[in-house]
């Protein structure tokens, strides 16, 4: 015994190095994976779950996994928790309802979720269980979700990786896996599943647009891989900011990755060698269409305010009309959404904070919303088309959450 | 910059129409082109509240707007009201009568500087006409007053005594129901 | 505390400072009404009630009616005689302090934006402006060199014309072409402002006398070698006293170093942050020169009113503007210590001498605020306290403290002083080291804010006891009980802190609150409940002093024939009610509050007084010599900070009410009482005029008839007596005192300065005296001033406050919330409640904003660059400080002749302690850098 003892005690401190540089990278890797966003309220203790993710299914919600042995993961496995990330299979064997992105997680590789186990077991274990995730008939039959599962489960594919530099490579596991940004960013099907020969051409959420991240939209909409970086980095760039769903991807995962790993997403999603970034000049108010001068008053009114008279913006306090990324996206649902709902409060990185925009649903009605997007559009956004009214009132109902 | 006409009520008055820069922001024309510096200039970049004027809509509500981040263009045709038309006041100009939510800050020494005070007032106003259309909850007074105060900011008095104030304003008055 | 240089001048009946004569009339004042026919609100119903109570501030309708009360409310249609035009200026800033400033480049504004008048470098040297030494040098930055901070002005741009300003500044702001530099250069190095030692050893016990002390034996100052403070002296038990001292503090060093077996030697660091006092009113002032009569009217923010006149007329005397008079209105204000010593003033000034006979305003947007108000910059302490471990008694306290003091000196060399001499706190050392420095730094200004460097030392002495209490294994509120300071003991300086310290009373309570008793179950119980949070108590309770140590208050009361009283005070109101309480004050005498008050007044011929020299360097050979000159004191005249009105205004105002009772209203009563044959009703029973009472207005005394005071004052000038009263006093810890000789009786009184009216009675001859303003000018005899030497003692005034604060900690976030938090304070006697009350709950809300949420980068990125408002820098909201649920209780005092001591400072402090030995309490964790953001919480949880 005294002997096993003394082996165990030289051995120790080599294992508890490993150990602990393991627990580390898996602490790195669950904050590239956003664990803690879905499994995290606003002001709950990390990983101890609660968050209601809406779907079109019903409220799922995010569960606790801290190791509490009662209402968390104190009793799984390694195995147990690789099956639950990659496959979306319970340690009780039930399924996981594809709100918990398996079907991008498929392919981790199976050491970076041994990492993030041994983080994840490392935690207070929290004693207060999630609440229930109950869906309306059917989709609370979870067996359903193995023939599903069948269909959709595996189906993420990664591009050939053959001439590719390791950066590039790099960017696209944090992307298309432990990023899981295709969850989002691909359109789905009616089965609510991504659509995997349109990966990464853009989905809507809740009344929002996760746009397309193809290197030529991208550029487009005046992305650089410079900036790209920065974004992931800070919430902020010239393009503009994080709001909206993307918030909490920064202010729990990007903003704690590194640099290389912000220019390998830079380089997988923009290419090795990206073209040119579009340059949109502003459009002097005169060469604009009717509904769009009309606009101009309303911009003054209500915008001007904080995004300046010229859309220059305020340093640190109000993002630019020149430049601004949503601005430019053709599909307006976004700028639309903001205008009418604002943005809550936002706390970036270091001491960058933004008050927060107000919501303008009560200011304006169909027809003056019309004539704003259109001035926005027209002289920052590239967009020289008027949107009509038709269009406007129906991206308008599909409210946000 | 061009210029618009505008033509607005202020107090009960018929202001304008007068020619007035189309971005010029709503507490520049108070305070430069009418002289009602009441509403005051504390971040300009509407976050403290310091600058919000009673926005009386059509519908018979009201709201609190923040003259720093809003174009003086904006309340063309509109109704507003600022802390200088809240009291009464006799042929002079002199205050003859405070109203219930002035009367309430006094008394209770709400405010120290006091330059915070025109917005506190004009929120606690909305609240409180609101609460006469329809009064609160008891067990939800305190929420109430949150909602209407909470966002403005004061750098003086810990906020205290406007709380207890606007509480007791809503209470004299019998705004507040049983539940 | 100030370090004011006040040159030599003169202030003469007239008031001429250097050719300038100088008028003030205060915003909102009568005299100021009198200027035009502007009505100025009165109340419609009276402000105080029965029993001398305050039934609301005196100022309170105009305030809650938006009128212009501010000077930031004023345009040039306001004020009578001005031209209607508004003009408007701003200053270009430098925000880049590692190349040399070349110049402007407003090409972008185009020629219809122009300014109207552009002011630089050039212009004040040419034009001679004398810009007052104490804020140089380089008011505006010369070209071709470097910026001495972040947001040094290079250059005052003035339009006549609200609309091309706005269009103008619109352009220029953000506008990285506008200030054009050139090559690199090494960034701006100066001397450290200022460096204190205050070295202590205590004799056989504590109330011994001392073997060294600064009261007793002397300070201790470095000399300054490349930019640093060294002691070039020896240590010598037997050399001066800079040499004893150093000696000494070698001896305390030694023993810290290799203490016996049964001392606990605790050594940390605490750090501080960079803070904006962000009063809601930004810095402002606007003024007209008019060429005709050669007179600049200057409406001006500022809580010293008197010196910036003052300044000013030094300022523009030797230019080429020849300006022979200065009209100053100061409005109500609020600074928080931000609008004190403040240079942004005298830009003001000069926008309106360089406007060409058009009115111009210079008022700051917030973005303007956070780039050149007045800031509280960064602290780095070390502190090292040496601990019995047999009985807890505490041994030697030493600590080094360095103060970021920003781009100019200003007051940060009398903050570090004022800091060192508080770390203290509450506590007894029987020996002592405290040494501070300030030093330049290229962050913005910083000067004078609430606290005064108190905050920062006090706090972190609290943060260190309760973490010396865990170390030990003992209560931290027994700990403290321990080694309290009582009655009678010495501070750190070797001085006696006035009057009787009850702290014991304090932390009796606090102890015995079920929140303390309770904690350790209650957080048992509250983390199993909600294991989302940590939960925590914490325990803080300091003592403040108030007054600088060369305090001058004036007070001027009078009553006419009708019963009519009114106040004049040189003191400001900032929002503190002081307008209220001192007009409330003097019915300690007169039986009736005033019902009319001037504060900020500045007008004082009837007293004639001169001063010369500085009173915390003269000699005690000079103060001698000038005191033999009945018109020479010792300071003219004190600005409203450091908590100075409730005891020190006060004091004035009550002694020239005591001179009006005494002289004037007690005879008087004398008269009305002996009428008729034989001494009428007062004949049958001894009178004596200390058992004089006022009881609802009228005056009795040993059983005799009430007498309302109307009717006493009405008497009183039917005979002539003292119906008015200035008087000026002096503090230098210590009341300066003479006698002076009223109505042929001799009155040892605590003032310096003395001037009576008398009634309109008044015999020829008694009226043939009144020949100073209306006034007699009394001669004092047999002055005693304080001595100088107790300049060493730094502070003798003292008000405690302790806090308990309970918090929750959120596992996830790191974000600290306050649940709840119960104040104790001991403040001598409560003038109004109301408005103690309110210090005291906008004390702690500043307190815990400086605890959690206030901070600012100190360079690079900071607010020197124009960019930071609201959104980036966090004030406490209603949310934040427990609105509902915090209690508060002030102790009742000793008796009805306690005095009326300072606590706007002290309210702020021990809120910031108890959250920090709260978060310690939920988390375990001891955080030693301000402020517990979620990030620094998160990494002392994880790591």
């Amino acid at each position: 015994m005294r002997n096993l003892l003394l082996v165990t005690v030289l051995f120790s401190p080599a294992l508890f190095a490993a150990q602990s540089s393991e627990v580390e990278r898996g602490a790195y890797l669950a904050r590239a994976a956003d664990c803690v966003a879905c499994h995290s309220t606003d002001d709950s203790a990390p990983y101890a779950g609660g968050l209601p993710l809406e779907s079109p299914f019903g409220t799922i919600y995010g569960t606790n996994i801290t190791p509490d042995k009662e209402f968390g993961i104190g009793n799984y496995t390694a195995d147990d928790f690789y099956n639950a990330v990659a496959h979306g299979k319970r340690a009780d064997g039930a399924n996981l309802y594809p709100a918990m992105p398996y079907t991008s997680y498929h392919l981790i590789k199976r050491e970076d979720s041994d990492a993030i186990y041994a983080f994840l077991m490392t935690l207070e274990p929290i004693n207060r269980p999630a609440p229930e995730t109950s869906l309306s008939f059917p989709f609370n039959l979870r067996f359903g979700l193995s023939f599903w599962n069948m269909l959709y489960g595996s189906e993420l594919q990664l591009a050939p990786t053959t001439g590719k530099s390791e950066q590039w490579q790099r960017g696209e596991y944090l992307v298309e896996v432990l990023g899981h940004c295709g969850e989002c960013h691909t359109p789905r099907n009616v089965a609510g599943a991504m659509q995997q020969d349109k990966t990464l051409q853009g989905g809507v959420i809740l009344g929002y647009l996760a746009p397309s991240l193809k290197a030529e939209d991208l550029l487009a909409r005046g992305w650089n891989s410079e900036d790209l970086a920065t974004f992931m980095a800070h919430g902020i760039s010239d393009q503009g900011s994080m709001f909206n769903e993307m918030y909490p991807v920064l202010h729990h995962s990007t903003q704690y990755l590194s640099l290389g790993d912000h220019q390998a997403m830079a380089t997988y999603l923009l290419g090795e060698q990206p073209g040119p970034s579009a340059v949109i000049s502003t459009q002097p108010l005169a060469t604009l269409s009717e509904s769009a001068q009309r606009g101009r008053q309303d911009y003054l009114n209500l915008c001007a305010g904080c995004h300046a008279a010229e859309g220059q913006g305020v340093p640190h306090v109000a993002v630019a009309m020149r430049g601004n990324t949503t601005l430019r996206q053709a599909d307006s649902r976004n700028l639309l959404r903001v205008i009418d709902d604002g943005i809550a409060e936002q706390q970036f990185t270091g001491f960058e904070r933004m008050q927060p925009m107000p919501g303008f649903a009560d200011q304006l009605d169909d027809g003056q919303l019309r004539d704003l997007l259109n001035y926005l559009r027209q002289t920052w956004g590239g967009l020289p088309e008027d949107m009509t009214a038709p269009q406007v009132s129906e991206l308008r109902s599909q409210k946000g959450h | 910059m061009a210029k618009r006409p505008l033509t607005l009520q202020i107090n009960g008055k018929l202001v304008g129409p007068l020619e007035v820069p189309d971005d010029l922001m709503m507490i520049e024309f108070l305070h430069e082109y009418l002289n009602l510096t009441g509403s005051r200039l504390g971040c300009g970049q509407g976050i403290c509240r310091a600058c919000v004027l009673i926005l009386d809509k059509p519908d018979g509500t009201s709201e609190e707007v923040r003259t720093c981040i809003t174009g003086a263009h904006f309340f063309n045709g509109k109704q507003v009201r600022t802390i200088e038309g809240l009291a009464q006041r006799d042929a002079s100009g002199a205050v003859s009568q405070m109203s219930p939510v002035q009367q309430k800050f006094v008394e209770h020494f709400s405010f120290q500087c006091s330059y915070c005070t025109p917005g506190y007032v004009n929120a606690a106003t909305i609240m409180v006409e609101k609460l006469q259309r329809q009064p609160v909850k008891r067990s939800e007074l305190e929420q109430e007053i949150e909602a209407a105060l909470g966002q403005h900011i004061c750098r003086c008095t810990g906020y205290v005594r406007y709380y207890q104030a606007a509480k007791a304003v809503v209470e004299e008055l019998g705004l507040v129901r049983e539940g | 505390m100030s370090r004011l240089e006040i040159s030599r001048r003169r202030f003469l009946q007239s008031s001429v400072i250097a050719g300038i004569s100088i008028t003030l009339a205060p915003l909102g004042s009568k005299a100021f009404a009198a200027l035009f026919e502007a009505q100025v609100t009165a109340a419609p119903q009276p402000w105080f009630g029965p029993n001398r109570t305050a039934r609301f501030r005196i100022d309170g309708v105009s305030k809650a009616c938006g009128e212009k009360v501010f000077a930031r409310d004023i345009r040039a249609m306001d004020m009578p005689g001005w031209p209607q035009q508004q003009g408007h200026a701003m200053l270009l800033k430098a925000t880049n302090v590692d190349q040399l400033y070349a110049g402007l480049d407003l090409s972008m504004l185009g020629p219809q934006l122009q300014p109207d008048r552009i002011v630089t470098a050039q212009d004040l040297q040419q034009d001679g402006i004398a810009w007052p030494e104490s804020h140089g040098p380089d008011p505006l930055l010369p070209e071709g060199q470097v910026a001495m901070f972040y947001g040094h002005p290079v250059a005052l741009l003035i339009w006549k014309d609200y609309e091309r300003f706005r269009e103008a500044k619109g352009l220029l702001k953000y506008n990285q072409q506008a200030v054009r530099y050139g090559v690199k250069a090494p960034r701006y190095q100066t001397d450290p402002y200022g460096s204190f030692r205050y070295v202590r050893v205590g004799g056989v016990d504590a109330f011994a006398p001392d073997t060294f002390s600064s009261l007793k034996d002397s300070m201790l100052f470095p000399i300054i070698r490349q930019r640093k403070p060294v002691w070039s002296q020896q240590a010598l038990i037997n050399g001066d006293l800079t040499e004893q001292g150093l000696y000494y503090a070698g001896q305390m060093l030694q023993q810290l170093q290799s203490p016996p077996d049964d001392w606990l030697v605790f050594d940390e660091q605490y750090k501080t942050q960079s803070v904006e006092p962000a009063a809601l009113e930004a810095d402002n002032g606007n003024g007209w020169y008019d060429p005709q009569s050669k007179t600049l009217h200057f409406v001006v923010a500022t809580q010293c009113p008197f010196e910036v006149a003052e300044q000013t007329a030094h300022m523009l005397a030797p230019s080429r503007f020849a300006v022979e008079k200065l009209n100053m209105h100061p409005g109500y204000t609020v600074g928080y210590g931000s609008k004190y010593n403040n240079i942004f003033v005298f830009y003001a000034a000069l926008a309106a001498m360089y406007g060409d006979g058009t009115p111009i305003r210079l008022a700051n947007d917030r973005y303007e605020q956070f780039q050149s108000g007045i800031k509280r910059h960064a602290f780095d302490m070390h502190y090292q306290l040496a601990v019995n471990k047999q009985d807890q008694t505490f041994q030697i306290m030493r600590t080094e403290m360095s103060l970021d003091g920003g781009g100019r000196a200003n007051y940060s060399s009398s903050v570090a002083a004022v800091g060192a001499t508080a770390a203290q706190s509450i506590y007894y050392f029987p020996q002592s080291d405290m040494a501070a420095t300030a030093y330049h730094s290229c962050g913005v200004e910083a000067g004078s804010m609430r606290g005064y460097g108190t905050l920062q030392s006090m706090a972190a002495t609290e943060m260190m006891v309760d973490d010396v209490a865990e170390r030990l294994g003992v209560d931290a509120i027994e700990l403290r009980r321990k080694n309290m300071l009582r009655s009678g003991m010495k501070n750190t300086q070797g001085a006696i802190p006035a009057g009787a310290l009850r702290l014991g009373e304090l932390l009796d309570k606090a102890a015995a609150h079920e929140l303390w008793r309770d904690r350790v179950a209650r957080k048992q119980r509250m983390d199993q409940e909600d294991p989302d949070n940590l939960y925590g108590v914490g325990f803080a309770i300091v003592q403040k002093d108030f007054g600088t140590g060369a305090e001058a208050p004036m007070a001027s009361v009078e009553f006419t024939a009708d019963g009519q009283v009114k106040l004049r005070q040189i003191a400001i109101d900032m929002g503190t009610g002081m307008a209220t309480s001192q007009a409330l004050l003097v019915a300690d005498f007169i039986g009736q509050p005033a019902h009319e008050i001037r504060t900020g007044e500045t007008e004082w011929p009837e007293l004639g007084l001169i001063t010369s020299g500085n009173p915390y360097i003269i000699s005690q050979a000079d103060q001698d010599t000038n005191l033999r000159n009945p018109r020479w004191v010792g300071k003219l005249a004190s600005a409203s900070s450091a908590t100075n009105s409730s005891y020190f205004s006060g004091h004035a105002t009550r002694e020239a009410a005591r001179v009006l009772f005494n002289h004037g209203l007690w005879p008087a009563a004398l008269s009305i009482w002996g009428q008729g044959i034989y001494g009428g009703a007062a004949n049958p029973y001894v009178l004596r005029r200390e058992d004089a009472h006022w009881v609802d207005g009228s005056l009795t005394a040993n059983g005799m008839q009430p007498l309302p005071f109307a009717q006493l004052a009405k008497k009183a000038h039917e005979l002539g007596l003292v119906t008015g009263a200035s008087v000026h006093g002096f503090n230098r810890w210590a009341w300066a005192e003479a006698e002076f000789e009223i109505n042929s009786a001799l009155d040892r009184v605590p003032l310096d300065a003395l001037a009576v009216k008398y009634g309109e009675g008044a015999a020829p001859d008694k009226r043939a005296l009144m020949t100073t303003a209306g006034y007699h000018l009394l001669d004092r005899r047999s002055v005693k001033y304080p001595d100088t030497q107790l300049n060493n003692a730094m502070v003798t005034y003292y008000s405690p406050v302790a806090t308990l604060v309970e918090v929750k900690v959120n596992k996830g976030t790191g974000a600290v919330k306050v649940l709840n938090h119960h104040s104790w304070l001991e403040c001598g006697r409560v003038i109004v409640p109301e408005l103690v009350l309110g210090q005291l709950e906008g004390g702690i809300a500043m307190g815990i904003g400086h605890a959690l949420l206030e901070e600012l980068p100190l360079y690079e990125g900071g607010p020197g660059d124009g960019t930071w408002n609201f959104n980036r820098y966090q004030l406490p909201r209603a949310s934040d400080v427990a609105v509902w649920q915090q209690t508060a209780e002030i102790l009742p005092p000793l008796s009805a002749s306690d005095p009326a001591k300072g606590i706007a400072e002290v309210v702020m402090i021990p809120v910031v302690g108890a959250i920090v030995n709260a978060v310690a309490q939920a988390t375990g964790k001891r955080l030693r850098e301000l402020p517990l953001s979620p990030a620094r919480i998160k990494e002392a949880l994880n790591g």
